[in-house]
């Protein structure tokens, strides 16, 4: 085994959704013979069905790879993964700064995505040597030298090599492993300096506490050492020291250039964020690592169990699954019309549904969530500022001065037939025109500002619906804006529901409360008296209309032979009843308020 | 011991057409052989029943469908008669038969009036020759009121006459026509029946595709109610949520069930209630008239009733009926006051308008009539 620090190599692959990455990944794991064929499952660093399924890595992982190369070198290779979404760039951020160089994949039929640019930016700000992999190249429709064209014409990779492969047979993979060896660098570093290493992600044993994967930058740890998180000063013994061969294994120390983890009776994960910088707590680096920063949920929406007996289950799900996501937050809340539940906050639109599918997948939770929202800086008169995460938080209208908002930059790769559909509904959406660039005769890359807002509401739907499914869209937070926002409440027989309060620009308050309102209409049943629906911005009503009372609700026939057909009727009529919310006098099944936040 | 009075419903499912709104079971016969089958499995039905309750005393008749009138006069006869024969009938015993009028002739109708027929149903269902059309009835106006004639001449003094509302096609206006019409005959009762989409129905599948239209509650609702008013006025009692009749007209078959009382249901697809059991026979030709070949009683399934669930129907079968629940009719079936079991339902009812109560019944509100399953639901676990 080699042990200097010039035979290392630490990468990652980086990759729009579905490019290969994962495949990718696995073939470099069977030519280092690091696993055994028996063990070998598709995509092995994925080990999240939900992963599996919708093809993304969720968690970034890491392995430690032995390869010789024909002249008889040998080669330490630490791969890291990383997650392959948008709402996740901070943690493949602080993952790509854990390595010299990353693999790039690009499908040879697809060619640049709008995925692909954002990883470059991400992967030069980390100043890695990247190696170009145009992938797929066995599909009939591949294309690899328009995608070459496209490559040419993006900043930063005018030196990067490019290989083309198939993951799925295995061409071209042998290539990349020797450019690895070739092309990117060595680790830098000095074991004699003050520990530093960079956290890059960490996981939740009940036995061991969080267990930190961190790459050592400067300086050796080994068990026994005492150590310092530098964002907090806490001091800790470490207890184990390891790498992953894929599965964690104890070894004596980790030293410079080394990828591995560690353990140190860290309670929780909080204790171990992403980025920051582990030290030698008797004798400290001066420096942290730089990049590090606290991550907060952009993404807010209400979740409730629609089987009231859920909550706890609901409770004790959402406590799990932080233990291993420290971004998810959560707050208990209550509302007449879903009951018990709560505010949970996300780093994104995907995060959110990611997390609503494992609660119900694997915890059998089935949710009512509400419309997501984002987090609005509320400037009031008195110059005090408050962050809300919900409409119906929003304080009285006269105390407010003015109201920002998270703007994003939007960057969507599309073919350029697809131009005009997309620029319309990117400015119909509040979107401030900012660049179009064309990739190759028939792809443009667009970029926008717009509020993050308006995406939360049935956005990825109309760009893949206008495309065709050819466009592919990345964004990023850049700063918060003033707009002219109002909230709208809805009102069912007088009484707010507070869940279906929303926040939107002045513009589209009256569209969007009449099309809530005749909604609500349909899915409401009759009562036994006048309903009426109301939607209004401050007191004043704008958008109203009536569920008229139940007058008929009578079987006919009733002889005989009916009897317990009908008793059945009614018995299940009945149990629809019990099953309903009460908002005031009204009831409404829990049905309704779904279709009425999935109309939305 | 053995000793039980019966009401005994005798199913026909036959038709000459499928009506497409309806989920009873018939089937078009193909020949007169398997009429013929049928009754020999009916009259071996009668038999296993006859052997079983040996001193069972009819109270009343009623040959339903399907369309009872599809079979002829003779057969019939036939039926009555091994009834007549096999069980102790009450004196002036109610016997009705449906009829569809275009199976119902000036012979039949003698024929089936001397075997001891004294009421008669005919399933009229509209007077408007379009709208029967709408619903796939296979009679015009015309044989409707032939039918009805005929029965007069012939010496029925208790004819009911089935009419629908809320069809497709329907307005307020015509059905006003309709009660216009239908009060100048001045049948001893009338059924008005709001037509359901029932699961299973051709009427289903259109009404869901979107092709078939009905009228929306609001106007099926303003139908029901003139319907009750008009009837009213010509001196029709509203005796339960559907009939109507002169005074001393009202059905004494149908109330049988809606007093929760014991009845024996033969045929296929037949039910019966004796003795808090209630079993259902086969809705199945073949496996009837397989079963009863080889002596076995075609029963598909029995279900015992529990005492709340027994209390339960029977409030609400009774509500169906104008006049309700008789407190001491409570009692005496099950020893306890209604308001011991039901106190709470009771309150939160007459708090709503739907349920009242006078010193000896329950009764549902005018409301509470176009809102009964509100009220019935209530009774239900």
């Amino acid at each position: 085994m080699p042990t200097r620090i010039e035979d290392i190599r630490n990468f990652s692959i980086i990759a729009h959704i579905d490019h290969g990455k994962s495949t990718i990944a696995d073939r470099i794991l069977e030519l280092t013979e690091t696993i055994s064929e028996r063990e070998r499952r598709n995509q092995v660093l994925d080990d999240m069905d939900l992963e599996r399924e919708k093809g993304i890595t969720i968690k970034s992982k890491a392995v430690r790879l032995l390869y010789k190369t024909d002249n008889g070198g040998q080669y330490i290779f630490n791969l890291i993964d990383t997650p392959g979404h948008v709402d996740f760039s901070y943690e493949v951020s602080r993952s790509l700064a854990a390595c010299e160089g990353a693999l790039l994949v690009i499908d040879a039929a697809q060619g640049v995505q709008a995925q692909t640019i954002a990883n470059v930016q991400m992967a030069l700000e980390n100043n890695l040597n990247i190696i170009l992999i145009i992938n797929k190249i066995d599909l009939s429709t591949a294309n690899p030298e328009r995608v070459r064209e496209e490559i040419k014409k993006i900043k930063g990779l005018e030196n990067s090599p490019i290989f083309l492969t198939s993951a799925k047979d295995g061409r071209g993979i042998k290539e990349v492993l020797d450019a690895i060896v070739q092309y990117i660098p060595h680790p830098r570093g000095s074991g004699d300096k003050p520990l530093q290493a960079l956290i890059f992600d960490s996981v939740y044993n009940s036995y061991q506490g969080s267990i930190v994967y961190l790459r050592i930058v400067n300086g050796t740890v080994k068990p026994g050492m005492k150590i310092q998180t530098m964002s907090n000063k806490k001091t800790y013994e470490v207890t184990e020291t390891g790498i992953f061969s894929p599965k964690r294994k104890k070894v004596d120390q980790l030293s410079v250039g080394d990828v591995g983890y560690l353990t140190a009776g860290f309670k929780d994960i909080t204790l171990t964020k992403v980025g920051d910088t582990i030290t030698d707590a008797i004798h400290p680096s001066e420096q942290r690592l730089p990049g590090y920063k606290k991550v907060s949920p952009v993404v807010f929406c209400s979740m409730y169990p629609v089987e009231n007996d859920d909550y706890h289950n609901l409770k004790y799900a959402l406590e799990k699954l932080s233990l291993n996501d420290s971004a998810i937050s959560y707050m208990a809340e209550s509302s007449p019309a879903l009951g018990f539940g709560f505010r949970c906050g996300f780093l994104g639109l995907l995060h959110m549904e990611i997390i609503q599918e494992r609660l119900e997948r694997e915890y059998q939770i089935q949710l009512i969530a509400t419309t997501p929202s984002v987090v609005y800086r509320v400037h009031l008169k008195d110059k005090e500022i408050i962050e809300i995460n919900n409409p119906s938080s929003l304080p009285e209208v006269n105390t407010i001065d003015f109201i920002e908002e998270p703007f994003i930059e939007l960057t969507v790769v599309l073919p350029s037939q697809f131009l005009g559909g997309i620029m319309e509904l990117v400015q119909d959406r509040r979107g401030i025109f900012k660049n179009l660039e064309y990739l190759d005769q028939d792809r443009a890359r667009l970029v926008y500002y717009l509020p993050l807002n308006e995406i939360m509401l049935d956005f990825y739907d109309r760009i893949k619906s206008i495309s065709k499914g050819y466009a592919s869209l990345d964004y990023q937070i850049i700063n918060y804006q003033a707009s002219p926002l109002t909230k709208v409440d809805l009102l069912v027989n007088q009484d707010v529901v507070d869940n279906l309060s929303f926040i939107c620009h002045k513009d589209k308050a009256h569209e969007r409360a009449r099309k809530l309102v005749e909604n609500l209409k349909t899915v409401i049943p009759r009562q036994m008296f006048d309903v009426p629906i109301q939607a209004k911005i401050n007191q004043k009503i704008i958008a109203r209309s009536t569920v008229r009372a139940l007058k008929k609700d009578v079987l006919a026939k009733c002889y005989g032979g009916d009897i317990t057909r009908k008793r059945k009727l009614l018995e299940k009529q009945k149990a629809g009843k019990k099953r309903m919310k009460k908002v005031g006098k009204v009831e409404i099944p829990q049905e309704a308020f779904m279709s009425v936040l999935k109309i939305e | 011991m053995n000793f039980i009075k019966l009401g005994l419903y005798i199913h026909i499912p036959f038709c000459n057409a499928k009506c497409p709104y309806c989920s009873f079971f018939s089937i078009v016969a193909e020949n007169e052989l398997i009429k013929r089958s049928y009754l020999d499995a009916l009259k071996k039905e009668i038999n296993i029943y006859r052997q079983k309750y040996p001193e069972t005393v009819i109270r009343s008749i009623y040959l339903g469908g399907g369309t009872p009138t599809t079979l002829s006069g003779p057969l019939i006869v036939e039926i009555l008669e091994i009834c007549y024969k096999n069980f102790k009938i009450d004196k002036d015993i109610e016997i009705t038969i449906e009829s569809n009028p275009a199976t119902f002739d000036f012979k039949k109708a003698g024929i089936i009036f001397q075997a001891g027929v004294n009421r008669l149903s005919i399933g009229a269902q509209s007077f408007s020759n379009k709208l029967l059309k709408n619903i796939g009835r296979i009679h015009d106006k015309k044989e409707i009121l032939n039918s009805y004639h005929i029965a007069r001449a012939i010496g029925f003094k208790n004819i009911n006459i089935d009419l629908m509302f809320g069809l497709p096609g329907q307005t307020i206006r015509q059905f006003n026509k309709t009660l216009e019409e239908i009060v100048q005959l001045h049948p001893e009762h009338i059924s008005l029946y709001g037509l359901s989409i029932e699961p299973g129905t051709p009427f289903e599948k259109l009404f869901e595709k979107g092709i078939l239209k009905i009228p929306s509650d609001d106007i099926a609702y303003a139908m029901y109610q003139k319907a009750i008013d008009f009837f009213n006025n010509y001196g029709y009692e509203q005796y339960e949520i559907s009939n109507f009749a002169l005074p001393g007209k009202y059905c004494f078959h149908n109330r049988i069930y809606w007093k929760n009382q014991p009845y024996l249901g033969l045929g296929a697809s037949s039910t019966s209630y004796i003795k808090n059991i209630r079993f259902k026979n086969f809705s199945d030709l073949n496996q009837y008239i397989y079963l009863l070949v080889n002596n076995i009683l075609p029963i598909e399934s029995k279900e015992i009733l529990p005492l709340k669930e027994e209390m339960a129907e029977t409030v609400i079968l009774h509500l169906r009926m104008m006049e309700g629940l008789a407190k001491s009719e409570f009692i005496a079936r099950f020893k306890v006051p209604i308001e011991s079991v039901f106190a709470e339902q009771l309150k939160r009812l007459k708090e709503q308008g739907l349920l009242d109560d006078n010193e000896s019944h329950y009764f549902l509100t005018r409301k509470g009539i176009s809102l009964s399953n509100i009220v019935f639901m209530e009774f239900l676990d």
